[in-house]
């Protein structure tokens, strides 16, 4: 019995000593990968041109479709970006997650393959002791292997994540920049011509033309506020990661897991906010 | 044009757009006022439409440099997330090892019933064996 004992105090340190629980990183880390992944401003930004190309005439027309193709042109390039970004992402929640250095599956096939043998006269209960201790004991071994690998990945990344995290703001502000001049293009056609459309020949046209500028203009209303929010993820995501640099000794400690579970939700809630607004 | 940095196109491509505002404003006014005929304000409005595109254009240079100013991050990033698999699969090998201690726990077992101080050992062994082990 005395053994017994011994074991389920050893159980219960390993338990305290070697838990690392991951799981606000995990999160913090998986929301991001899901936001990152958010590639609608990039596209709309490739198709400009077609919303924008029935308003425009001449060499405002020609310059627009060059710059179409020279968008269609960046866009490869810009989808890495958020992929890589993703991928970061994805890598770090793996790093973080309870399967990805897991062992206690190998432990009970152990188990079980020593429980086939009968003739090695082991008590099957004892057996289920000792791979008890042994899946403890890997738990305990791995999670300080994962704590250390996650800390390479985190201070290492942090670095090139961050200038990343940067340019793909400053590319959300071009895309918001030339929305904006799409929208002046579109809007700006309607202020132009509806007040020389004022005879009484043209009222159909004139209601036609207000009401389809008054759609145009909640369209355009919604799309800003996507950019607004996916700056605002963006920045999550970046603070996110430069805080758990900072605390990455520190990943046990309630309060940080609290603070690396609170950016989690903030990235969280921006990305069903995206999926709300509607288009 | 000269102008190579992400944060000159931008600003330039600003400075336009602002431009294209200013004279949509003034070009209302005189609409507003009568000042001018439709075929008039249409071809001052072409012009605004055309700066816009001007401006458009520079944004996607500036969007071009920021990916090429990226790419060395990205290339760090890729090599890390490389990095990170690696570590991942390296703790897979680990489970290998499991063979090794499935000797120690066939010994634990059997002593298990008899001596708890030859299992106190055996633990401290898998304990050492294992923590060389993750330090690779």
């Amino acid at each position: 019995m005395k053994i017994r004992r011994i074991a389920s105090v050893l159980l219960l340190i390993f338990i305290v000593a070697g838990c690392a629980n991951l799981k606000a990183v995990r999160d913090y880390a998986s929301e991001s990968a899901k936001l990152s992944a958010y590639t609608e401003l990039t596209t709309r930004f490739r198709d400009t041109y077609e919303r924008e190309q029935p308003y425009l005439f001449g060499e405002a027309d020609r310059l627009a479709q060059d710059n179409d193709k020279r968008r269609k042109a960046a866009y490869e390039d810009l989808m890495k970006i958020h992929q890589r970004v993703s991928l970061y992402m994805q890598t770090l929640a793996t790093m973080a997650g309870e399967s990805a250095f897991d062992l206690s599956k190998e432990v009970d096939s152990l188990a079980g393959g020593i429980k086939a043998y009968p003739d090695f006269g082991i008590n099957s209960k004892h057996v289920d002791a000792v791979s008890g201790i042994a899946k403890v004991v890997a738990k305990w071994i791995t999670s300080a292997y994962q704590e250390r690998a996650l800390r390479d990945m985190v201070k290492e990344g942090n670095e090139p994540l961050q200038t990343t995290l940067q340019g793909m703001a400053s590319l959300v502000r071009c895309y918001k920049k030339t929305n904006e001049n799409e929208r002046k293009t579109v809007l700006g056609f309607f202020d132009v011509e509806i007040p020389f459309a004022d005879t009484a020949k043209d009222k159909l046209l004139k209601v036609l033309a207000r009401a389809h500028a008054q759609s145009k203009t909640a369209e355009y209303k919604n799309v800003e506020l996507k950019y607004d929010e996916a700056e605002k993820g963006i920045k999550s995501i970046a603070d996110g990661h430069k805080k758990l640099l900072e605390n990455i000794d520190k990943l046990s400690s309630e309060e940080v897991k609290a603070m690396i579970s609170n950016f989690a939700k903030d990235i969280k809630t921006i990305r069903e906010n995206l999926q709300k607004i509607r288009s | 044009m000269a102008l190579t940095n992400q944060k000159q196109v931008e600003e330039l491509a600003d400075k336009i757009s602002e431009c294209a505002d200013s004279i949509h404003v003034r070009l209302m006014k005189s609409i507003k006022n009568k000042e001018i005929d439709q075929y008039t304000a249409q071809s001052i409005f072409q012009d605004e439409a055309t700066l816009r595109q001007r401006a458009n254009s520079l944004y996607i240079d500036a969007a071009n440099c920021v990916v090429e100013g990226l790419s060395e991050s990205q290339k760090s990033i890729m090599d890390l997330i490389d990095t990170a698999k690696d570590k991942i699969r390296t703790i897979k090998k680990i489970a290998g090892f499991m063979d090794f201690i499935a000797d120690l726990l066939v010994l634990v077992a059997a002593a298990y019933a008899a001596k708890p101080a030859p299992i106190l050992a055996a633990l401290e062994e898998i304990k050492k064996d294992v923590e060389t082990l993750s330090k690779d």
